[in-house]
């Protein structure tokens, strides 16, 4: 038979006086104990009911609602300290909280008695070493009368107890003000930030939430939230409590500068919005620029190719008043733009072409994409059925263009669920979701659940051969297992961003997936694409970088990406409509050159940016100025630098570029999705790719354009305006046609050296690498 | 059942247990069932045409003579056999088949069985596990003249009173009186089994007492311990007396793991420095510092006749050094986590290791081969609707005078096994139970819980 019996608690013993004189000592020592315990006799509600902030009206801390906050803000679950995957010189937290039961095991459980004591809560490790009180790599993170000691303290004395029943979770928090004007006034503003909780409580976290400002330039934010203003220009703070992150727009306004809004008119609403946030930054907006700039910029940027000396000359000898917006209509609907909208798309999804496919990424397979999405622009087809259809798109890969989504995002015999999730994330919303693939993304909304939810629609993509080698049908497993969860192993069924229940099961989850993206009520989708399309026109995202959209990135001017992505629903996802609407404002159109109020800015579109041109474009440009030709490896001759994509005699699983000039220029390897990939910086190479290389050389003599003038006896000062309308779309100014034809009248014999250093000269002027 | 049933049940169990899971059904062999397994994934790399890495897995022959790695498999080892370990990496750039999916699990399994059943050639054929016999040889206890050390007239002591009641971090039984002691509040108490009586209280104002181990003749008690990252050190007392003997080691931090040897003349201590010493209780300087742990000191102890010792850290390592030298005599690599507790059989030929891994293994400390390994030894039950880790590890292992096992674990219970391995009893536990420790006739056992209480039960042994 079993017999359990229950031993007496540890409590004073009654036993024999010690008679030796070594025990005095400990007797001392034993009863100074005593004394230094005496405090924790007090009930602990007498600590907790300081009156802090952070602190609740019940008794005693609760692990989840007051605990884990502290470590969040004092710094102790991030990625470089107990955060990091393995934890920090033997302890470890989850990153920024998002394991509470892994949190409590470890710190009471693993060592039961070390990192904490409640038979002597002020000698659990984790106080003595956030207060510095014993070495600690980390250094003091709180003093011994911080609120955060109180707190941590009550509950050890309380006896560390775990959260018995569900604690109230926060489901949003608030950051007020909401946005902080200093005008003329420096002193320091405090915010404070409240969080509401799922039992419709709301609390004060202030004290538990961590800021930060996304330009200390103009405005700087300190720990207790007090927002100071630092220099002219605007900002966000934000403040970060559980896993939210909030953000208050901050505006600092030029001192004792006298201002007057010249109140320009407005040719639509995007002016209305950019005007609206100019004035409310005292900034002026450039004037418009003059048809010469006009006309080789749109042309640059809707066709990727300089107009011709003809279509320059001729736009600029109209004397119609609505020139520009026939231009519009005219390059909207030209080739040339299906060419370049073909090619900005490609370059997004990774087409790239090979001739030996084990990931089914064949030359012809991505043939059959690029001629399935040339029709889509050149139809103008409503961009959320471009987009659906490729999502949804099942089939050969040789035959059924769109299903080559599942195998160019891919370039790998692999498919994986968890890239092909983030690669959809960044490529349709915007989001970089796979942050939240090992905890809660730090500095969004999006939380393991959204991530392994997110992964679900993915894990049953499949590919199998077909017919003959090339061919692979890609097909969705409806039996596939869906993903699990990274820390307790849930099995997570398909479920959007966001969203609170899974999608309904039976049928292909893609169906559902490309439905709630492409929604009108999604503001993912629309705000995505309007500000990549923003980009390829003003050279700069409203929210920069394009792929990266996240609350602690706020848009430069929220009205402007919600009136675009409004009109852009409202069009019924009209790309042409849409590229119009930006083309015809005067935000488009303005000049480059700078007025003394917006000298400084290069995010409220006040001015037009310089932009290097994209490689494929700067190379077309070079070809087309000169009349030369480029041919390109596996592609046949007169294809263009536009029209041409990576391809390979072998794999395409590390192909390159492919050519040397745009491996210079940053053309991308299309290796990602990222939109980092395409570089549009100048480099010390490039200039000298461009001085020294062989394709401006080899360019001016293969299109013999000098040749041929000399030869026609063509008068000087024809012959100059040529060149300078062939690479500038301009004609030279007065001075330049008097010195250059001075230069070249003081030629001797060779007059054709002479004008070849001037072509030269033109191509590489920076008015011809920039689009300006 | 006589000591001769026992034995014959020992034996029967070390040839059967490597596959016990498979028992009803022969064990898988080369010909029969691996080959087709290489053919289909491996012999393009490693058969007659290519031999990739030196490695011919084509034939039983050349696939035992292993490749320029080494050998490719350890019959009854699957977790040490390389190529067991290729085909099962997590890491998508070392697993074999290289740039392929990995092998079916099923197919995995019937590898893994194979090798654990001792790589036959063909069906019916010779096992290369070599039958051991591990059976217990009792020994006759060494006993001092005179009844059993005590405690005796020990002074009254005042302790600290504690905020809320301190979880029982050690707990240890004395091999020759029915007493055994506890960790208090910077004390411990030394507690009687016949009555359940606190015979007296020891002060150890030194700190938190991580380590409480009783000398093999009973008359020293141990007990290690400190301040957290301040201070750490192990304390002698006389059991009779109470009487503090001497204190050895002057660490930075608590010491987690300590034992002292037999002849009372080492102790070994160890802690988050990850290194173990031996230091001398006579002259108190330290003999050797065994470095080639690379996580925190968990658990140490010393064989019964002195001559080797066991060390475990907080990673998974173990290794038995020779405690005359300070030499690594073998290392036991079989643990995933932090080792909760190294414990010798009475006769020294077995040594049990558990941990946070939930492996119990048994050890042939004559040569290092496992001789049983209950995976998931405490295993708690999974409730409904619930997703996520179990907390699964053994947190304390104690054998019996006479071989039988007692373990205490997260699931929270209290767990006997007999001398073969299996499980005799499970009993619930109230609280988290951190240590356990048989009486010294194995008549009974106490387990020592996180909520400060300890409880007897009666054992379930013979």
């Amino acid at each position: 038979m079993e017999e359990e019996v229950k031993i007496a608690k540890v409590q004073r013993i009654e036993g024999v006086r010690g008679r030796r004189l070594g025990f005095l000592t400990f007797w001392v020592m034993l009863v100074l104990a005593v004394i230094n315990f005496a405090p924790t006799v007090c009930p602990a509600a007498a600590l907790v009911n300081g009156a802090t902030p952070e602190k609740t009206d019940r008794e005693t801390p609760s692990f989840r609602r007051d605990v884990m906050p502290v470590f969040f803000r004092a710094g102790c679950n991030q990625g470089g300290c107990h955060g990091a995957a393995r934890g920090k010189d033997g302890f470890m937290l989850s990153l920024f909280g998002y394991d509470a039961p892994g949190d409590y095991f470890r710190l009471t459980q693993e060592f039961v008695g070390r990192r904490v004591n409640i038979a002597a809560p002020e000698q659990s490790l984790v106080l003595l070493k956030a207060t510095g009180t014993v070495p600690h790599t980390g250094g003091e993170v709180f003093t011994v009368n911080s609120p955060h000691y109180q707190t941590l303290l009550s509950w050890i004395r309380a006896g560390a107890k775990d959260d018995s029943a569900s604690v109230p979770e926060p489901i949003s928090i608030a950051l007020e003000p909401k946005s902080i004007v200093f005008d003329g006034e420096r002193k320091p503003v405090s915010t404070k930030v409240i969080a509401k909780y799922s039992d419709g409580s709301e609390r004060d976290v202030t004290t538990l939430a961590l800021f930060s400002s996304n330009n200390p330039a103009a405005a700087k934010v300190d720990e207790s939230g007090a927002v100071t203003p630092k220099g002219r220009g605007d900002t966000s703070v934000f403040a970060r409590f559980n896993r939210f992150t909030i953000g208050a727009e901050v505006i600092v306004l030029p001192e004792g500068k006298e201002f007057v809004w010249p109140n320009p008119v407005p040719q639509n609403a995007i002016d209305q919005a950019v005007y609206r946030r100019l004035e409310q930054l005292r900034i002026l907006p450039s004037v418009a620029c003059d048809d010469a700039t006009f006309v080789r910029r749109i042309f640059l940027d809707l066709t990727g190719s300089l107009p011709t000396r003809s279509e320059a000359e001729g736009f600029l000898a109209d004397p119609a008043p609505e020139k520009r917006s026939k231009l519009i209509d005219q390059l909207l609907s030209s080739q040339g733009f299906t060419d370049m909208w073909t090619n900005l798309w490609a370059e997004w999804v990774r087409i790239k072409g090979g001739g030996y496919a084990p990931s089914a990424t064949d030359v012809k397979a991505a043939d059959a994409y690029y001629e399935w999405i040339r029709e889509q622009i050149a139809s103008n087809r409503p961009w959320n059925e471009f987009v659906a259809d490729q999502i949804t798109a099942s089939g050969s890969n040789l035959t059924h263009g769109p299903s080559n989504l599942f195998t160019m995002l891919v370039h790998d015999v692999k498919v994986t669920p968890k890239s092909l999730a983030s690669d959809f994330s960044q490529l349709f919303t915007g989001v970089r979701i796979q942050c939240a693939e090992c905890h809660n993304h730090p500095f969004d909304r999006w939380t393991m659940n959204d991530y392994y939810g997110w992964v679900s629609f993915f894990t049953g993509i499949r590919r199998k051969q077909g017919v003959e080698p090339r061919e692979f049908y890609v097909f969705n497993d409806l039996a596939a297992p869906v993903a699990r969860h990274l820390v307790d192993d849930r099995p997570m069924p398909a479920t959007v961003l966001g969203g609170e229940h899974p999608v309904p099961t039976g049928g292909d989850p893609r169906k559902a997936l490309a439905d709630w993206l492409t929604a009108g009520e999604n503001p993912l989708f629309a705000r995505n694409f309007v500000n990549r399309f923003w980009a390829q026109l003003m050279g700069r995202g409203i929210v920069e970088p394009v792929d990266d959209m996240r609350v602690s990135n706020p848009p430069t001017n929220g009205p402007l990406l919600d009136a675009l992505a409004k009109r852009f629903v409202e069009s019924g996802f009209n790309l042409r409509a849409l590229l119009k609407d930006i083309l015809e404002s005067n935000t488009y159109q303005a000049s480059a050159a700078s007025n003394p109020s917006n000298a400084e800015d290069t995010r409220q579109f006040s001015r037009a940016q310089l932009r290097r041109l994209r490689a494929e474009v700067l190379l077309d440009a070079i070809v087309k100025a000169t009349d030369g030709e480029r041919g390109f490896s596996y592609f046949p001759k007169g294809t263009s630098a536009v029209q041409q994509y990576p391809r390979s005699p072998g794999d395409t699983t590390r192909l390159t570029a492919g050519d040397s000039f745009f491996e210079t220029f940053g053309r991308t390897a299309r290796q990602s999705v990222c939109a980092c990939d395409t570089k549009t910086e100048s480099t010390l190479s490039q200039t000298l790719h461009l001085v020294a290389g062989d394709t401006v050389l080899n360019q001016i003599r293969a299109g013999r354009v000098l040749e041929r003038g000399l030869g026609q006896k063509v008068a000087p000062e024809a012959l100059l305006e040529d060149l300078f309308l062939r690479t500038l779309s301009r004609k030279p100014t007065a001075v330049e046609n008097t010195q250059l034809a001075a230069i070249v009248s003081s030629a001797e014999g060779k007059p054709e050296l002479v004008y070849q250093d001037i072509f030269w000269s033109l191509l590489n002027s920076s008015e011809f690498i920039f689009n300006h | 059942m006589g000591a001769l049933g026992r034995g014959f049940g020992t034996l029967v169990s070390v040839l059967i247990f490597p596959f016990a899971m498979r028992a009803a059904e022969a064990p898988p062999s080369y010909e029969e069932h691996i080959k087709p397994i290489l053919r289909e994934h491996c012999l393009k790399c490693h058969g007659e045409d290519e031999q990739k890495a030196d490695l011919n897995l084509s034939t039983f022959v050349t696939l035992s003579k292993g490749g320029s790695g080494g050998a490719a498999v350890i019959p009854g080892r699957p977790s040490t056999s390389l190529m067991f370990k290729a085909i099962t990496a997590e890491d998508d750039s070392e697993r074999m088949p290289p740039k392929k999916p990995p092998i079916p699990a099923a197919q995995i399994s019937l590898i893994k069985a194979w090798i654990e059943a001792g790589t036959l050639e063909r069906s019916g054929g010779k096992s290369l596990v070599s039958a051991r016999d591990t059976q217990f040889k009792p020994v006759a206890m060494k006993r001092a003249e005179g009844p059993a050390p005590t405690p005796e007239h020990w002074p009254l002591i005042t302790q600290p009173v504690p905020v809320n009641q301190p979880p029982v971090i050690a707990l240890a039984a004395s091999p020759v009186a029915p007493i055994y002691a506890a960790a208090a509040l910077n004390a411990v108490r030394i507690v009687s089994f016949t009555d359940g009586e606190t015979l007296g209280v020891l002060p150890f104002p030194e700190g938190q007492p991580n380590v409480i181990r009783f000398s093999q003749d009973g008359s020293v008690l141990l007990v290690a311990g400190g301040e957290p990252v301040k201070y750490g050190m192990a304390v002698l007392y006389d059991v009779r007396s109470g009487k503090r003997l001497t204190s050895v080691g002057d660490e930075s931090d608590a010491v987690l793991a300590a034992d002292l040897s037999p002849n009372q003349k080492v102790v070994a201590l160890g802690g988050s420095g990850k290194n173990v010493k031996l230091i001398s209780t006579e002259s108190g300087k330290t003999l050797f510092k065994l470095g080639k742990h690379t996580d925190w000191i968990t658990a140490v102890a010393f064989s019964p006749d002195g001559t080797k010792l066991a060390t475990g850290d907080r990673a998974g390592g173990l290794h038995l050094w020779e405690t005359a030298s300070g030499q690594i005599l073998l290392t036991l690599a079989e643990h995933k986590g932090a080792i909760r507790s190294l414990a010798w059989r009475a006769d020294g030929r077995l040594l049990a290791s558990a941990g946070d891994d939930g492996l119990l293994i048994r050890w042939d400390a004559t040569d290092g081969w496992p001789v049983s390994n209950n995976a998931n030894a405490h295993q708690p039950k999974r409730p409904a609707g619930y997703y996520g880790k179990l907390p699964a590890g053994i947190l304390d292992a104690a054998f019996s005078p006479s071989g039988e096992l007692l373990t205490v674990g997260r699931d929270k219970f209290a767990k006997q096994w007999n001398a073969e391995g299996r499980e005799l009893r499970a009993t619930p536990c109230e609280g988290l139970p951190l240590h356990c420790a048989f009486s010294n006739d194995g008549s009974s056992f106490v387990v020592g819980d996180a909520a400060g209480e300890v409880h007897l039960q009666k054992s379930a042994l013979p």
